[in-house]
């Protein structure tokens, strides 16, 4: 009896948190011509007719760029940081450490408006150069964050070891350090690609004619019409976070380091 | 640990610079924005955006929904994670694993799904019209619940990932021990239970709370221009009425509580160790 209760609270939290994916999956598989649920039909028509929208594909190229070579400059930012704050004793850690996290704290919206205003508008910098910036920024907390828990789990004799068998501090750190942390940093990548990518409020105010990023797409896509496509590219989008997220899992349990 | 501070600083100050210059300055900036006047300091954008009805209106809907979203995924959430906790390792393992899989997916993807389930052809509409409860389809999409119910869905995995963790330092034995001693359920709950993962309910409280507190894509889609929020209403303030001191004002309002949240859960976090 007490187990069956249980389930009953398990299953009814489950398909509250996990139902509305289901339903998006079938509302973009619809042969009809607006969004439902139950589909009026089914087809793949939809989801094959994303690939045909132009905007999409602009909007997905520039969000695939953002969240590949945003994560990488944070994590050229972010590795070197995560080492000096975990390895040596500096003055004002605290503060580095309260600054580099500084991106979590702030709302994304706000970060997005004061770069436009301050930034993009008085410089003259392209809005594809702020997007780059802000979301190098905003991935910034979590590669530092993910780098240092995984340096703190590997014992510091090692490089001092290393360097003292004739090792310059360079190589202590690609030949004994790197190797080691690769898995932390792996996981650090895929987690600020997840977030770059799905990142809404911090590309709203950075959007120029031809430069969106694709959530802002589908929002402002969604405006206009009520068709299944944005439902069948949600699904499809849903699949490819989980897929990568999968995949980590497999190749190095991910979820230790998030 | 390396003594060489020099060294050390230059392998720091990169990060830290990027973050000052890109996000620090630029958001300072915004926030005095709402100081300034041609007069010099004031802090007339304050008491102008106080003073407006709408504002307060929106102001007031955010708490409220903070609130609720934070207050009903508590009480799910302890439901769930005792279920959960009681489960068996490997079922365990695998209801968490989909607990925590609505995390990864696009929340414009988890928020678009309500349309289709509170639109006007949707499937609460049809049941509705169908079993003869309405005539017409009710407006579901456009109100508070509708932003309500995403908020919560977007949120709940926060607080039961919260609430588990927190579970897993009850000892095994005090709630059979509680029981045998004549406790009912509801002592169990609020003597045993609560007091054991009071820390987990302020971790997985405040993420949710300020989570809501700044959500924007959810308003956006369910709630619209009816139902605004703070984050809404400052897009709104941007985009439509150009009133830069207004944005600058729900910015330090936004920071403020976000700000707060993340020091209390440093707090518990330094309390911890």
């Amino acid at each position: 009896m007490k187990n069956l209760t249980s389930w009953a609270i398990i299953g009814l939290t489950l398909i509250f948190l996990i139902g509305p994916f289901i339903i998006i999956i079938f509302a973009g598989a619809s042969a009809g011509e607006s969004l439902a649920f139950p589909p009026d039909g089914l087809s793949l028509r939809w989801y094959l007719k994303v690939f045909t929208i132009e905007s999409f594909r602009q909007s997905f190229v520039l969000s695939m760029g953002l969240a590949i070579f945003g994560t990488l400059a944070a994590l050229l930012l972010g590795i070197p940081a995560a080492y000096a704050l975990n390895r040596y004793e500096l003055p004002g850690a605290e503060t580095i450490r309260t600054v580099v996290a500084s991106p979590i704290i702030v709302p994304g919206i706000i970060v997005g408006l004061a770069l436009l205003r301050y930034m993009v508008i008085p410089l003259d910098v392209t809005v594809t150069v702020a997007l780059f910036m802000a979301h190098t920024a905003l991935v910034l907390p979590y590669a530092v964050r993910v780098v240092s828990s995984s340096l703190n789990n590997l014992r510091s004799d090692m490089e001092e070891a290393a360097v003292l068998l004739g090792c310059t501090r360079l190589q202590a750190f690609t030949k004994v350090v790197l190797p080691n942390i690769r898995g932390g940093v792996l996981a650090a990548f895929i987690l600020g690609f997840v977030t770059s990518f799905n990142q809404v409020p911090v590309s709203l105010f950075l959007s120029g004619p031809g430069v969106r990023t694709l959530p802002i797409d589908m929002l402002a896509y969604m405006e206009i019409t009520y068709d299944p496509s944005v439902a069948a590219l949600s699904a499809l989008l849903a699949f490819m976070s989980l897929a990568i997220v999968f995949i980590a899992e497999r190749l190095l349990g991910f979820s230790r380091y998030v | 640990m390396f003594s060489n501070t020099r060294e050390g600083l230059a392998l720091a100050l990169p990060a830290a610079i990027f973050a000052l210059l890109l996000f620090i300055l630029p958001v300072g900036i915004l926030l005095s924005e709402a100081f300034q006047s041609d007069a010099g300091w004031t802090l007339s954008g304050y008491t102008d955006f106080f003073s407006k009805p709408l504002n307060q209106t929106v102001f007031l809907r955010t708490l409220k929904l903070g609130v609720l979203v934070a207050g009903t995924a508590a009480v799910i959430g302890y439901a769930a994670a005792f279920s959960i906790s009681n489960l068996s390792p490997v079922a365990r393992g695998r209801v968490f694993g989909l607990v925590i899989l609505p995390l990864m997916i696009s929340p414009v993807a988890r928020t678009y799904a309500w349309i289709v389930i509170l639109g006007r052809t949707g499937i609460v509409n049809d049941a509705l019209v169908g079993l003869g409860l309405a005539d017409t389809p009710i407006r579901l999409l456009f109100t508070e619940t509708a932003v309500f119910l995403g908020l919560l869905q977007l949120f709940m995995p926060l607080m039961i990932i919260s609430l588990l963790s927190a579970m897993e330092n009850i000892p095994r034995d005090v709630i059979p021990a509680a029981r045998v001693l004549g406790a009912n359920w509801f002592q169990v709950f609020f003597r045993v239970i609560l007091p054991l993962t009071k820390e987990g309910l302020v971790v997985g409280g405040t993420l949710v709370f300020t989570g809501a507190l700044t959500a924007y894509i959810t308003p956006a889609i369910l709630g619209g221009s009816k139902v605004l929020m703070l984050e809404t209403l400052l897009y709104q303030q941007v985009n439509v009425s150009n009133d830069f001191v207004s944005a600058s004002v729900i910015a330090m309002i936004l920071i403020i509580m976000s700000f707060t949240a993340n020091l209390l859960l440093k707090r518990i976090a330094t309390a911890r160790k």
